[in-house]
């Protein structure tokens, strides 16, 4: 579903990405980990076309993604939880959703989108009248989720949903992912919490300083020697 | 000793009224687009010569012209982003307030050398059939022109409300002031948001700029005292929201009436700019900066 | 390098003879008030260059320093009776003390907020000034009677020296490279251990000096003028254009701004009526937007292609010559 082939990519002088290729394919969930700083983010930032590639292409379904504009991404079917959630605090819980759903196709089926969400985040059901800014963590990034998948994505990309989160919620994050990845979205995942991450996850890429340096199965990646050593070690 | 404080808040009032007005644009503008368009006051100028000259050479009354204004304004703004501002978007924030300052200055340079060529420097202002006419009520005068006015800019900041609560555009919008970047994650195309903005902030300045034309007076000179008025009412009312910056604008209007009262004319716009230099120095950045809500 | 040196200095020496006999060659008063006019320029503009430019604190107050510095020296040379050299102290010491009263409060507000600040103060000056002293000031008939020029233009070639001659050593020093380093990271720079308090302070305080006695040459120069008209915003627009024009953060660049811009405007006048303005808006939109170094890094990029050109024209006319 999703290729990306040999990127470069940084921010001014600095290169952050260097000949990145990874593949997602439909229905999957893939994992993406490493340390800080090592291009996870910057890489889903391509993906979604926030940075464009100094080298290399994005395929969605065999299309490139070169020209298309980070707005028109999200329309074809990519959709991004940033680092943190971002959601908007001073709109309402319910505005967030309806922004959600912005594109034109997502627009059209609003309604049927906002029910979806309010099945799997029955929380934000309750909250929808609140402020966003009042809400607490879990539940802000259970809205960044939600808002994420009002465009009713093919692909859905999240960046280090359970960052900050207690161990309970966290677990309940992953629950909910592998109940979205049931219904159907595909989803590459990057993670801190890389146990976790590599438990729920058929496969996944290890990256560091901005290049990919190992992938294989999430069981077979647990077992991977330096990625025990250097992430799992301590725990 | 009451009814001539009284009769100044009134006119403070309304005065204050069109201060809101004039700051709404610009508040606007720089909460979407971090542009701080110094030319904002030479919109309004273009707006009161706008309105003038439809009067003048058409005979058309001053309210009903204004949305021919607002037309002017809309495609003066279209040029002047596509021509200029569209340049300095995707520089960094910091260097986009300086950029877009600089050339907003070039801009009312330009705006105010042309208006003074094309329409001299006389103080010019709107004087309709009406236009002597009063309400008066307890012994305080309403003059009619004024107190339509007052009632236009309060209807232009509700109807700006509600756009930007109601219209799924708006939202857009709201959301696009707190984060573009997850606003382009929505799907959000930000320039278009942006240019919006832009236009917006340029009509609604035409507006404000017409009621003064029929109110009170214009000259090409006026641009950077009503810049400044934006700029004090803007830091007065906060950042993202209408009504703040509406009662901004009534504060700033009252405070100046009655300092003139009590103190003297000339220091009307020296009060309005102390409270802007020690609003800006006791809470910098903090005003500017707060994000809506 | 030493060779640029040497050319630079006969450069400099030039144009020090040529402004040293300008008026042993040209009898004409209008060329002569031309000329001061550009010194006047050239001496506000890189004062406003020293903040503006190498510390990257856009001053739009500077008119307040520049109207006080005049205020101050014709009152005391005028009314007070003091003779004019210290007056012209007394002024610029007026405008630096300006400066150092606002200096704590003003560098509270960063970037964009200091820009607005000042424009706002500026306008405070303006506005209580013109209160204060609604009067037209004038020469006394005496003074008018024995109105010299010639001693006006050496004054302004004084003054214009001086002023390119600080912005020249102080850039050129420790403190200098303090100032650049704050206009460039300001966080860096603290970090680093330069405080952008005091490097800021310090720019403007030598270029509220400057443009104080460059008001008070002002003062001294004119024969009536009302008092406000030394406090007008537009001495700081005109002083920043000509520094962006020519180039801000370079010696040259304002000295060039300010040729350009009075040559320039006595040609369009001719031409065009009163215009000059909304040409030189325009223009100043355009270094702006395309050429954020001005006429400076024009003439830069213009000798770099022009060289360019010359070597691949020469390397062809030697591969020629080879060949055949
Ligand atoms: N906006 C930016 N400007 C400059 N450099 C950046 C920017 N964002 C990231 N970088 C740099 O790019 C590199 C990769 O950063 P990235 O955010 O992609 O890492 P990450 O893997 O997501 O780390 P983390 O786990 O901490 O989120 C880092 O060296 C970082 O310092
Ligand atoms: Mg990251």
């Amino acid at each position: 579903m999703l290729t990306v082939e040999e990127i470069d990519a940084g921010y001014k002088d600095l290169q952050a990405l260097w000949g990145i290729s990874l593949a997602v394919n439909e229905g999957e969930i893939v994992a993406l980990v490493g340390p800080n700083g090592a291009g996870k983010t910057t890489t889903l930032r391509v993906i979604s076309g926030l940075l464009k590639p100094s080298a290399g292409c994005v395929l969605l379904r065999g299309r490139s993604l070169a020209k298309e504009p980070a707005h028109r991404i999200v329309e074809l079917g990519i959709s991004q939880v940033p680092e943190g959630g971002r959601i908007f605090t001073g709109l309402t819980v319910l505005e967030n959703l309806e922004l959600g759903a912005f594109g034109s196709n997502a627009r059209k089926v609003k309604d049927q989108s906002l029910q979806w969400v309010f099945g799997i985040f029955s929380r934000l059901e309750e909250r929808q009248r609140q402020r966003a800014g009042t809400l607490s963590g879990g539940e802000r990034q259970m809205l960044a989720i939600g808002r994420a998948l009002m465009s009713k994505p093919g692909l859905l990309l999240l960046d280090e949903p359970s960052f900050g989160l207690a161990p309970l919620l966290v677990e309940q994050i992953f629950q909910m992912i592998t109940e979205i990845n049931r219904q159907g979205v595909t989803i590459l995942l990057v993670e801190q919490n890389v146990r976790a991450a590599l438990e729920l996850t058929q496969r996944a890429y290890v990256i560091e300083n901005g290049r990919i340096v190992g992938q294989g199965s999430g069981e077979a990646l647990l077992s991977f020697e330096s990625v025990r050593s250097a992430y799992l070690g301590s725990s | 000793m009451l009814g001539p404080i009284a009769q100044n808040l009134v006119f403070g009032i309304m005065v204050g009224g069109l201060y809101g007005l004039a700051a709404v644009g610009l508040s606007l503008v720089f909460g979407v687009t971090k542009f701080l368009n110094v030319a904002h006051g030479e919109l309004l100028m273009l707006g009161g010569y706008a309105g003038f000259w439809i009067f003048t050479l058409w005979g058309v009354d001053p309210f009903l012209s204004l949305p021919l204004v607002v037309v002017c304004l809309v495609l003066i703004g279209l040029v002047l982003y596509k021509l200029l501002f569209a340049r300095m978007v995707k520089l960094t924030e910091e260097n986009k307030i300086k950029n877009t300052l600089l050339v907003g200055f070039g801009l009312s340079l330009v705006f105010q050398n042309m208006a003074l060529r094309l329409w001299s420097a006389d103080d010019r202002g709107i004087t309709t059939a009406y236009s002597g006419q009063a309400l008066t009520l307890f012994g305080v005068r309403f003059p009619v022109v004024r107190l339509a006015s007052l009632a236009i800019a309060v209807v232009t900041l509700l109807l700006l409300d509600l756009f930007l609560h109601r219209t799924y555009t708006g939202k857009a919008i709201r959301a696009t002031v707190q984060d573009w970047e997850a606003a382009t994650l929505m799907g959000i195309d930000i320039h278009r948001v942006y240019l919006l903005s832009f236009v917006v902030g340029a009509a609604v300045a035409g507006i404000a700029g017409a009621l003064v034309s029929v109110g009170y007076s214009i000259e090409p000179a006026m641009g950077l005292e009503w810049t400044l008025i934006a700029l004090i009412v803007m830091v007065l009312g906060g950042l993202g929201s209408i009504v703040g910056t509406f009662v901004g604008g009534l504060v700033l209007g009252v405070t100046q009436s009655l300092t003139s009262y009590w103190i003297g004319g000339t220091y009307r716009e020296i009060v309005a700019l102390l409270i802007f230099l020690v609003v800006l120095v006791f809470r910098p950045q903090g005003l500017f900066g707060s994000k809506e809500g | 390098m030493t060779g640029k040196r040497i050319i630079t200095l006969v450069l400099i020496i030039a144009v020090l003879a040529l402004l040293a006999a300008l008026p042993a060659v040209v009898s004409r008063d209008s060329i002569i008030n031309m000329a001061v006019l550009v010194l006047l320029y050239v001496a506000l503009a890189s004062s406003w260059n020293i903040l503006g430019g190498y510390t990257g604190q856009t001053n739009l107050g500077h008119a307040a320093f520049f109207g006080l510095g005049g205020l101050t020296t014709r009152l005391l040379w005028l009314s007070a009776g003091w003779s004019l050299f210290p007056s012209l102290l007394a002024g610029a010491g007026a405008a630096t003390t300006l400066a150092l009263i606002i200096g704590t409060p003003a560098f509270k507000l960063k970037g964009v907020y200091f820009a607005i600040g000042t424009l706002a103060l500026g306008q405070v000056l303006n506005v209580t000034v013109g209160d204060m002293f609604p009067m037209i000031t004038s020469l006394p008939v005496q003074q008018l009677v024995s109105y010299q020029l010639l001693p006006r233009y050496y004054l302004f070639v004084g003054l214009a020296v001086l002023t390119v001659g600080t912005a020249y050593v102080l850039v050129n020093s420790r403190l200098g490279l303090g100032m650049m380093a704050v206009r460039e990271e300001e966080e860096a720079a603290e970090s680093l251990g330069v405080s952008a308090f005091r490097h800021k302070l310090l720019a403007l305080v030598v270029s509220a000096f400057l443009a104080g006695l460059t008001g008070g040459a002002f003062a001294f120069y004119h024969v009536g003028y009302y008092p406000q008209f030394l406090f007008s915003p537009v001495w700081t627009f005109d002083a920043l254009m000509m520094a962006y024009i020519g180039g801000t953060g370079t010696i040259i660049g304002p000295i060039i701004g300010a040729l350009f811009f009075v040559v320039a405007k006595e040609l369009l006048a001719l031409r065009l009526v009163e215009i000059h303005l909304t040409v030189f808006g325009t223009l100043f939109i355009l270094v702006v937007l395309f050429l954020p170094g001005g006429f400076v890094q024009a003439w830069a990029s213009i000798r770099r292609a022009l060289v360019r050109q010359l070597g691949a024209r020469g390397v062809r006319l030697a591969s020629r010559r080879q060949a055949s």
